[in-house]
């Protein structure tokens, strides 16, 4: 089963990050997921595979009613990302999801309906949370072509998606990058190939450098705190990425 | 038996059902072959006995019965596709009910505090029961619709066996009758077989009902 650790908290106002499965069989990519919570209400970000679903759910319901969640953030359409949409559904049909309008078609086959879907528009959007916003920030092409990062500015957390991923080995697991270098070793063979775009890569990297960010969270591999989120933002704006061998 | 294990278990026999139907469809599109064989067959009889003239009436007269039979046939068993159609719909859906029922169940064992789960999967498997008996239905109007078919089949062997009969009466055709009407009785026997392994696809008689626990 995962295990849940509370990242930020301001009274009811939480990141929780529901990560590190030691059962999940090592065919399926290890992911992270987290909710975001406030007034009661919970949006989780990229709820995950449909095959971790049971993992993720005990996890989240041993501190949260995963019938109050409000909605799903998807940065974008892969199925680690967000097949297991149908089953979540299950426990509030009513819940939203929001997601690039490039994939608002696609995802379906996971599961919902016409009325389950918030499409997000290219520039991005404001999504309330009880009154909490949360602003959908583009980052197109890194590596989706319909992409966001979700950020909050109140608690100074950047959901970043597949930006910042690494695919960490057996016995690297802490929460946090304690170690840059010795970290981004395993983020750059990743981020060359999979991030298909180097100006999309610059506008991304001048847009984060801008805003304050305490937390740079992927859904895959570290969290990046305090001076690693600029070290990191420093480290993309200089990889060429969109490079492929063969 | 855990819900867990319940759910496991049913696997192999709603993927097995998808492969009986495949066989069903396979065997359905042979019988439509067979049938447009028979058409083409009966026109040619219906020629011979023109040239046969009056020695061979009645082998004209059967020769467009058989032909009225093919097309019949063919209709009968096009129209098959429909239901096969929503047999295949039914037992997808009851595919991918189980691996949610495989999921849900593997939740509730996570989370026993979460009595949202235990709802949600009894919702679940009232909603793979009602989808379960719509196969039974479903089941039971493909063999009602196969039995149907059969019946028209024997209709087609009596007049295979009548057309032999008629042959004998073809004097100087007699030969050439025989050999077609020979023919006749032959691949209508062909689509006897086929109906009869229809018949005994374990889509049908296998103790199906039960498939989901
Ligand atoms: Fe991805
Ligand atoms: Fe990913």
């Amino acid at each position: 089963m995962k295990t849940t650790k509370t990242i930020f908290q301001d009274g009811n106002h939480k990141w929780v990050a529901i990560v590190r499965d030691p059962e999940k069989p090592n065919y399926l990519i290890d992911t992270n997921e987290y909710l975001v919570t406030y007034g009661g209400k919970g949006l989780l970000l990229d709820p995950g595979g449909a095959e971790i679903f049971p993992s993720v759910f005990s996890a989240l319901s041993a501190d949260f009613d995963p019938t109050a969640l409000a909605g799903i953030f998807a940065s974008h359409q892969d199925p680690d990302v967000c097949s297991s949409l149908a089953l979540w559904l299950d426990f509030n049909p009513a819940m939203r999801c929001y997601i690039s309008w490039m994939w608002s078609s696609f995802v379906p086959h996971f599961g919902g309906n016409a009325e389950t879907f918030v499409q997000i528009p290219d520039e991005g959007i404001d999504i309330s949370l009880d009154g909490l916003s949360l602003k959908a920030i583009p980052a197109h092409y890194l590596h989706s072509s319909g992409n966001f990062n979700l950020y909050d500015k109140v608690a100074k957390v950047l959901f970043s998606g597949d930006v910042g991923a690494a695919l960490l080995p057996p016995g690297m697991d802490g929460l946090f990058v304690e170690n840059f270098d010795a970290h981004i070793r395993h983020a750059e063979g990743f981020h060359k190939r999979w991030m298909g775009s180097n100006e999309a890569k610059r506008r991304w990297c001048e847009r984060v450098s801008q805003m304050d960010v305490d937390m740079l969270c992927p859904q895959h591999g570290a969290i990046y705190r305090g001076a690693d989120v600029q070290r990191f933002i420093s480290w993309f704006d200089e990889l060429q990425v969109g490079v492929i061998s063969a | 038996m855990t819900a867990t294990s319940i759910m496991t278990a049913k696997t192999p026999a709603a993927g097995t059902d998808l492969l009986q139907i495949v066989h069903i469809n396979e065997e359905i599109k042979r019988v439509v072959g067979v049938s447009v064989k028979i058409n083409i067959m009966a026109l040619n009889a219906i020629f011979l006995a023109k040239r046969a003239g009056t020695a061979a009436l009645g082998f004209g007269v059967l020769s467009n019965e058989l032909r009225v039979f093919s097309q019949d046939l063919r209709t009968c068993m096009e129209s098959l596709n429909g239901l096969i159609h929503a047999c295949v719909n039914q037992v997808s859906i009851g595919l991918k009910g189980i691996r949610t029922g495989r999921l849900l169940s593997e939740a509730a064992r996570l989370a026993p505090q979460q009595p949202a789960v235990a709802r949600i999967l009894q919702d679940h498997k009232r909603e793979i029961e009602r989808r379960d008996q719509q196969l039974t239905i479903l089941r039971r109007q493909l063999k009602g619709a196969l039995e149907d078919v059969f019946q028209m089949v024997e209709l087609g062997g009596v007049l295979a066996k009548s057309a032999k009969i008629e042959a004998a009466y073809g004097q100087s055709f007699a030969a050439s009758l025989a050999q077609v009407s020979g023919e006749f009785d032959g691949v209508v026997e062909e689509i006897r077989g086929s109906l009869e392994a229809l018949r005994r696809s374990a889509f049908f008689t296998g103790n199906r009902n039960n498939w989901r626990g």
